[in-house]
């Protein structure tokens, strides 16, 4: 069996959400089957630049072929695009050219899909959003499974995306907070698919006391890792936290890890420590006494899962309806909507021993029961078996676009409103 | 705060959850809802803190709209209907007004429109002040919501740190009583004062001694009062000093020596205080010297009954004194070991924000 793992950016050093999803994925499926990466030559994913040679390499262990972007993205055209499609009634043309602006545009990564279809036995889509996805499913559907990797924002009410969700083999999905989502927008009941998540390599034996001495932290701490970003919701962690801070001299510190693109306030209390390596990573969450997640958008969190894995509880932003959903299956964490809730929330688990670490507890049971590696590898496994015992005349076709006319036909109602529309809430257990 | 004690098998996020809701609704009381709060808190935002949405040259542009005169919408005298550009028009157009006279008067038709134009130059002038007028009265309006909200949260303040006050009073009182007996311990170990039926207990064992005291401390205390009733006062040592000048009570050391009194003589006569003697393995001597404590604890008492017998002040006077006392003594050790107990199982912990972070109306 070969399987072919296509996604917008793909290398070691690329860390984001996605990509290093698709990352671990290729790397684990490898350790089964044959696999191969179709990517972009980007690195970027603001511009799509190409900043890679394009070709054959090995990362991992893993076969990485790279096509090149025709046109970075015009950030102007993108942002005026997303406005008339989120905002605005408008046309499927419209939504089409949304899409292209937003890239990348690789025509070279989707004629290699289309060409080489039959080389491989599945494609592996991540990401439903982005130009390669859409255009690949659509090159090679009856071998087509998407890992959608689906957030609550606008562009899940857009038109063009119901049909790919409905024309693929399956679906591999985070959480069932994005599967309630997805089946609800492609209007199918029961689409073909599986909840899987992502595993994490989480270190036998991390060493808290080597980060302590290392960064020279004492006393107990939260912990926050992450891209440190007003749209992961640390303008509202600091602000809160620092409520927090002045009205409990002498408690916890709150140590930042990440990049920072936020400006981090000065405050004795707040720590930013910048990007770890895994190793340093590990250790300080080790360290740490409870992960702050305060992000209000997550197809998966998977911070949160390592914290779980490591036997840490975790406070979580229950705004986003995946990271409530988790620690109300899990019993592993406690979530907050408001500075009351957040406050009351953080001091029981930094003040209650036992809460703290039945919630670690309960992570860790959590974590291994479903996110440890050989379940995630063997979910994978068993929808690709399934999937060849059912045979290419079981495999749903696409449904084309319409036609001239009616794909210039003004009547798409605004993502913004369909994705009003959308149930919210956690799934609960 | 709540403290949660669970097991792992135990923890039900969703049931912490609902209780960490409902503390914070019972402290935050329901005048508001969260989405009310909320709502009241975007008023004040975007009105107080975006300097675009405030005119801080308010009153100023009030006083220069005053002042201004307005462009007029258009003017009309007496030479309106016969003004042209092109003099010879206007010429022919004077010299023939008599002639329209013949047909009607238009005098009357001008100072009417005349008159109209001074009304809407009013009127226009007065809308454009009401503008400012109706600015002033809504930022009024939200300032006084602001303020609503700000004797509110203040209220709420006020009720926390009341609260908090409070439970440092009582926190200092009992930490205080906690203070005060350990050198007293260590006092009555390191040089026992013979003959007084302690010094027994004090020599006997080190080990029991403290539990001795704080067993028999109660009891101690009250017999002891008892005890020396008829015994020589010892006002005139406490003198000025037994008032302690922070608190206007009494001070460290005239509560260490009544205690002191109450321990010596205490053991003797209280069953709880023979057997944290006999605990201690008390020596001969020292039995000796208790039963020497009860003979003059006896005495004492004698000496009291004479006194109150005999309505004299001094002996008597003090026995009833120290009688009293004794009786506070009995109430306070036991009001300060629940105190003390809540107060070291609350310091070994930070201290609570739920006053604190409930005190604030969340603003975000």
């Amino acid at each position: 069996m070969k399987v072919a793992v296509v996604v917008q950016r793909y290398g070691a050093d690329i860390n984001g959400g996605a990509e290093l999803h698709a990352r671990y994925i290729a790397e684990h499926l490898a350790r089964h089957t044959e696999v191969e990466v179709l990517t972009t030559c980007a690195r970027d994913y603001v511009t799509w630049r190409n900043e890679l040679p394009a070709g054959v390499e090995k990362i991992g262990g893993v076969t990485v072929r790279r096509f090149p972007v025709a046109r970075a993205r015009d950030v102007h055209d993108f942002g005026r695009r997303s406005t008339a499609v989120f905002t605005r009634t408008h046309s499927l043309s419209d939504e089409l050219a949304w899409l292209e602006s937003e890239g990348p545009t690789s025509h070279a990564l989707v004629k290699h899909v289309a060409s080489a279809a039959d080389a491989y036995d599945w494609f592996v889509f991540f990401s439903y959003r982005y130009y390669h996805a859409f255009h690949g499913v659509r090159a090679a559907a009856s071998r087509a499974v998407l890992v959608p990797t689906a957030e609550r924002d606008a562009a899940i009410g857009l038109a063009i995306f119901p049909p790919i969700f409905r024309g693929v083999r399956a679906l591999m999905f985070n959480s069932f907070e994005e599967r309630a989502m997805i089946q609800h927008v492609a209007g199918a009941g029961d689409l073909p698919g599986v909840v899987v998540g992502v595993g994490s390599d989480i270190p036998a034996r991390p060493e808290p006391d080597r980060f302590r001495q290392q960064s020279g932290i004492t006393g107990p701490f939260a912990i926050y890792v992450g891209r440190i970003d007003e749209n992961k919701g640390c303008k509202e962690l600091f602000e809160y936290f620092r409520r927090y801070a002045r009205t409990m001299p002498g408690g916890l510190q709150l140590v930042l890890v990440g990049t920072a693109i936020l400006p981090v306030p000065a405050d004795p209390r707040i720590r930013h420590l910048g990007f770890l390596s895994d190793t340093e990573k590990f250790d300080a969450m080790a360290a740490a006494d409870v992960l702050i997640m305060p992000s209000y958008y997550e197809s998966l969190s998977m911070v949160a899962l390592e914290a779980w894995g490591m036997g840490k509880p975790v406070l979580a932003n229950g705004r986003c309806d995946v990271l409530k959903g988790q620690c109300l299956r899990s019993n592993a964490g406690l979530y907050y909507e408001s500075y009351a809730e957040f406050a009351d929330a953080l001091y029981s688990i930094a003040s209650s021993a036992s809460l703290s670490q039945g919630l670690g507890r309960n992570g860790r049971a959590y974590f291994e029961r479903h996110y440890a590696w050989p379940v995630i590898e063997r979910k994978y496994l068993d929808v690709f078996s399934q999937l060849s015992a059912r045979g290419a005349s079981a495999a749903p076709a696409v449904e084309p676009l319409p036609g001239f006319f009616a794909r210039r036909a003004r009547t798409v109602p605004a993502a913004e409103d369909v994705l009003g529309r959308v149930p919210a809430g956690a799934v609960r257990p | 705060m709540a403290e949660f004690n669970v097991r792992a098998d135990e923890v039900n996020v969703e049931q912490i959850m609902h209780q960490i809701r409902a503390r914070i609704r019972e402290k935050r009381g329901v005048d508001y809802t969260e989405e009310q709060i909320q709502e009241l808190a975007k008023i004040k935002l975007e009105k107080f803190l975006d300097p675009r949405g405030l005119r801080s040259d308010l009153l100023e542009q009030f006083q220069r709209a005053a002042a201004k005169d307005l462009p007029p919408t258009y003017e009309f005298d007496d030479q309106t209907l016969i003004r042209s550009g092109n003099p010879l028009v206007a010429f022919i157009r004077r010299l023939l007004q008599p002639v329209l006279k013949l047909f009607f008067s238009p005098n009357p038709l001008v100072q009417a429109l005349h008159y109209q134009t001074q009304i809407n130059r009013y009127l226009l002038e007065r809308a454009a002040r009401d503008v400012l007028v109706y600015e002033v009265m809504h930022n009024l309006v939200v300032e006084m919501t602001r303020t609503g909200i700000e004797v509110k949260n203040m209220t709420m303040r006020v009720e926390s740190i009341a609260g908090r006050l409070d439970f440092n009073e009582r926190r200092a009182r009992a930490l205080e009583a906690v203070v005060q007996y350990k050198p007293e311990g260590r006092e009555e170990h390191g040089a026992p004062r013979g003959g007084r039926g302690f010094a027994a207990e004090g020599q006997g064992g080190r080990g029991f001694a403290a539990e001795g005291a704080s067993r028999g401390d109660q009891a101690g205390r009250a017999s002891g009062a008892e005890g020396q009733g008829g015994a020589p006062s010892p006002r005139g040592d406490q003198g000025p000093s037994a008032v302690d000048p922070v608190t206007g009570g009494e001070s460290l050391r005239s509560r260490r020596r009544r205690r002191r009194r109450g321990r010596r003589s205490g053991p003797g006569f209280t069953g709880e205080g023979r057997e944290t003697r006999d605990e201690g393995r008390g020596t001969d001597e020292g039995r000796r010297t208790g039963d020497e404590g009860r003979r003059r604890g006896d005495e004492a008492r004698r000496t009291g009954d004479e006194a109150r017998r005999t309505g004299n002040e001094g002996p008597g006077e003090n026995v009833l004194e120290h009688r009293s006392r004794g009786d506070d003594q009995e109430q306070r050790p036991a009001e300060a070991n629940g105190q003390v107990e809540a107060a070291s199982e609350r310091a070994s912990q930070p201290d609570t924000p739920t006053e604190a972070p409930a005190s604030e109306p969340d603003q975000s």
